[in-house]
């Protein structure tokens, strides 16, 4: 007898394995369980928004979308919050949704991404805002031209600005008590601001930071250049955009807008760059400000509120978190950032961009009117989280809980300084910002570091403006 | 007749041809057959076997062809990507941020898997020694502890601890009247920082390694040894460390692959900085392709990455052969 041939025991063994198998996976099969289907909305048709996860409670996500039902119940509607750390990493999740073949109709982002999106994704919203502009005329009346100017790119407009924040300057007023110094007046120098970092650090222990300063594009190193009148790049405007200025804005605020900012050449080796930087190093020198990788915005609310650090540069977003951690609204106040060569401050505004990838630009565009509408944005801004485009938003009684006293600070900041304008953004801007921090933190590590740092900053911001996305 | 040679089996200096002529019959052409109970077994392994194969062609063996061919394109993932030839390498070595990543990471490799090795091996060592079972049994779960937490989770967290400013550790050194370091914001002391917090949570791995070798090497050596009159650190540089020489090897194989694929730690504490001084390849990778949109040059880098893993992982092999002693 040789192998060849089957047992029947063998045969019946091997039988009852395939029958077993067979079994199991029939059961398998007929399980019920969760597939990419069973999300809600998921490629239902709905119109898919997505939003910085953090940006916008469910309560909020909640109201907008019953809202937007009711006015426009043939759209079914989903928001896509995507849970990010910050603006890069919350791009850096969009890009790999769209890659992945799964993009959303409608993308919130700040101006960090505007132009990156502008150039590589985004539709102008130009034809929707000529062809409803009876509609919008309301909106654009409530929002300062500024705002609107930095969401245009080559003199099409891409976004309408639902949000903003300028670096304006929160004081601990506990903390100016133990010093024994006043509230700054509004007209205040960076002399009369380091003479009150002087003081506090005098009053304070060892453990006390009088400045605390983040490394990062907005509030970090931008707001002492713009203060001196320079930037990291230089800037300048595109032609065009007369098409929106001329229908909505009276000529008084219209004067010297163009098509939305550009930002060319890098100037990180100029004097007024490099006097900045030295500013910031004495500081540092001086132990009167973090340093810039010790400073963690994360941990800021936390110090700030126990007296830990006397002021920090902030937006209206402040107000909200520092209620959250128990400050009343007499502890703290806000006043504009000082003056140095100009009294210019730097802002971040943000909106809805719809991708060209959407096949429902229209509904799209329904959404983005359905958002920027008052009662839409006082729905979504319920806790003083952000600054609302809107100037009618902001009011005392917004404000009568959380403070600050001088709440106005943060809308007046356009008004008062009519030349502020949005941090240094262009499309490039993953690759400036990486460079800014890290030769940020270069030049203020060590004394006499700033001059070499700057000029190799110069040199990676050359490279990165080159560079093609 | 043949022409087949017969060595003399009786003549020891006689010479065994060099080439054997086929035999004049060639042997009966009987065809060896699997059994079915051989072949069933075989299919049996191949099922097993399955899951894990096409797991490592899919996650392994495809993106790393993917990634090498992605290496030759501009890539974007907003347009279609675009030929690119070796530029993507050819920006890679030119790139002084590249450059200095390379550096930093072959030196973080070194100092960390070193001290990584050296701390759990000290460890197991000590841990062998005669102590009640329980606590025995506690110093084991508490050195693999920080194992089985999020790199990220634990970076946040020392992050706060070693803030210059507000940090629990300065605080403490300040208590005896150390002044405040500079702990992630030196170019020099962020990076000892964060080998510092790699190697806390990592040498678990390696220390477990060891225990488990050393409680291999058999008891009846180390007492033959003793009454050769080997004493404690005689009998561990003698007898301990070659028979745990294959346990080291894998220590140290790991160890370095990990290292060299370092990320989470330097990316949370000190974003690379200050300027370059901890930026890794992957954080160069990751910076690349998901921040700067380039995934040419991410993954040009990421093949680099690979060679270098490759090539250190090869060198180690060889060197093996000449260190690692098998009972």
């Amino acid at each position: 007898m040789t192998d060849s041939h089957l047992p029947r025991r063998t045969l019946l063994r091997y039988g009852a394995y395939g029958a077993g198998a067979a079994a199991l996976a029939g059961t398998a099969a007929s399980w019920d369980r969760l597939t990419g289907a069973d999300i809600p909305g998921r490629d239902d048709g709905s119109l898919v928004v997505a939003t910085l996860g953090s940006a916008f409670d469910p309560a909020t996500v909640d109201a907008l979308t019953k809202g937007f039902h009711q006015l426009h119940p043939d759209i079914p509607l989903r928001v896509n919050a995507v849970q990010a750390v910050d603006w890069s990493d919350f791009f850096a999740k969009i890009l790999t949704q769209i890659a992945a073949g799964t993009a959303p109709d409608l993308v919130y982002v700040a101006t960090e991404g505007v132009q990156l999106f502008a150039q590589k994704l985004g539709v102008s919203l130009d034809r929707w805002v000529r062809r409803d502009a009876a509609e919008l005329r309301e909106y654009f009346a409530d929002v300062h031209p500024s705002l609107v100017e930095s969401m245009m790119y080559e003199g099409h407009l891409y976004q309408l600005p639902m949000e903003f924040n300028a670096a304006d300057i929160y004081l601990n007023k506990q903390v100016l008590k133990r010093a024994g110094a006043d509230f700054p007046a509004a007209d205040w120098s960076r002399d009369d601001f380091t003479a009150l970092l002087r003081e506090m650090k005098r009053a304070g222990d060892a453990h006390f930071t009088p400045y605390f300063w983040t490394n990062r594009l907005w509030g970090g190193v931008v707001p002492w250049l713009f203060a001196n009148g320079t930037n990291l790049l230089k800037e300048s405007k595109a032609p065009g955009g007369s098409w929106l200025w001329d229908t909505f804005y009276p000529a008084a605020d219209r004067q010297g807008r163009g098509g939305g900012f550009r930002w060319t050449t890098p100037q990180a080796t100029a004097d007024r760059v490099e006097e900045a930087y030295d500013y910031l190093a004495s500081l540092v020198q001086e132990n009167l400000c973090s340093r810039p990788e010790g400073g963690n915005g994360s941990n800021l609310v936390g110090v700030f509120s126990t007296g830990r650090v006397g002021v920090t540069p902030a937006g209206g977003f402040w107000a909200g978190g520092l209620q959250l951690a128990g400050m009343r609204a007499a502890d703290y106040d806000v006043q504009y950032f000082p003056r140095w060569r100009t009294q210019r401050h730097q802002f971040g505004a943000a909106g809805y961009a719809l991708l060209r990838t959407s096949k429902k630009q229209e509904a799209a565009w329904e959404f983005i009117k359905y958002a920027a509408r008052k009662d839409t944005m006082t729905r979504l801004f319920q806790s003083n989280q952000t600054t609302p485009a809107r100037r009618s938003m902001l009011n005392a009684a917004r404000y009568a809980e959380s403070g600050p006293a001088h709440w106005r600070v943060f809308y007046d900041t356009l008004d008062r300084f009519p030349d502020t304008g949005p941090i240094p953004a262009p499309p490039q801007v993953a690759e400036v910002t990486d460079v800014l921090l890290k030769y940020t933190g270069t030049a203020l590590a060590s004394p006499r570091a700033v001059g070499p740092a700057l000029r190799r900053m110069q040199g990676d911001l050359e490279q990165a403006m080159e560079r093609e996305i | 007749m043949t022409n087949t040679q017969v060595p003399n089996t009786q003549d020891p200096n006689a010479q065994v041809p060099a080439v054997r002529s086929r035999p004049a019959t060639p042997p009966p052409a009987v065809a060896v057959r699997p059994s079915v109970r051989d072949r069933g077994t075989r299919l049996l392994a191949a099922l097993f076997l399955a899951p894990t194969v096409v797991g490592i062609v899919v996650f392994t063996v495809v993106p790393i062809i993917g990634s090498l061919v992605l290496s030759l394109f501009h890539w974007n993932v907003i347009d279609p990507p675009r030929f690119a030839g070796g530029a993507n390498y050819r920006t890679t070595f030119t790139d002084s941020t590249v450059l200095v990543s390379f550096r930093n990471t072959l030196l973080f490799m070194v100092l960390a898997v070193a001290l990584q090795l050296l701390i759990a091996l000290s460890l197991a060592l000590a841990l062998n020694a005669r102590m009640p079972v329980w606590l025995r049994s506690l110093f084991r779960s508490a050195f693999f502890f920080p194992l089985v937490l999020s790199a990220a989770s634990i970076s946040v967290v020392m992050k706060y601890l070693f803030n210059q400013d507000f940090g629990v550790v300065n605080w403490l050194i300040g208590l005896v009247g150390v002044a405040p370091v500079p702990w992630l914001t030196s170019e020099h002391a962020a990076m000892a920082t964060v080998i510092l917090v790699y190697v806390w949570q990592q040498f678990g791995f390696s220390f477990l390694l060891f225990v488990g070798g050393l409680n291999n090497i058999p008891k009846e050596i180390h007492e033959a040894a003793a009454l050769d009159g080997a004493t404690g650190l005689r009998k561990h540089l003698g007898i301990t460390l070659p028979l745990l020489s294959p346990t080291l090897l894998v220590a140290s194989v790991v160890g370095i692959i990990n290292a060299l694929q370092v990320f989470e730690q330097p990316y949370v504490l000190t974003d690379g900085g200050p300027g370059d001084a901890t930026r890794t390849v992957v954080m160069v990778i990751y910076e690349r392709a998901f921040e700067q949109l380039d995934f040419g040059e991410a993954s040009a880098v990421g093949v680099l990455l690979f060679a270098l893993i490759m090539a250190v992982t090869a060198l180690q092999f060889r060197l093996s052969r000449r260190f690692v002693h098998y009972q």
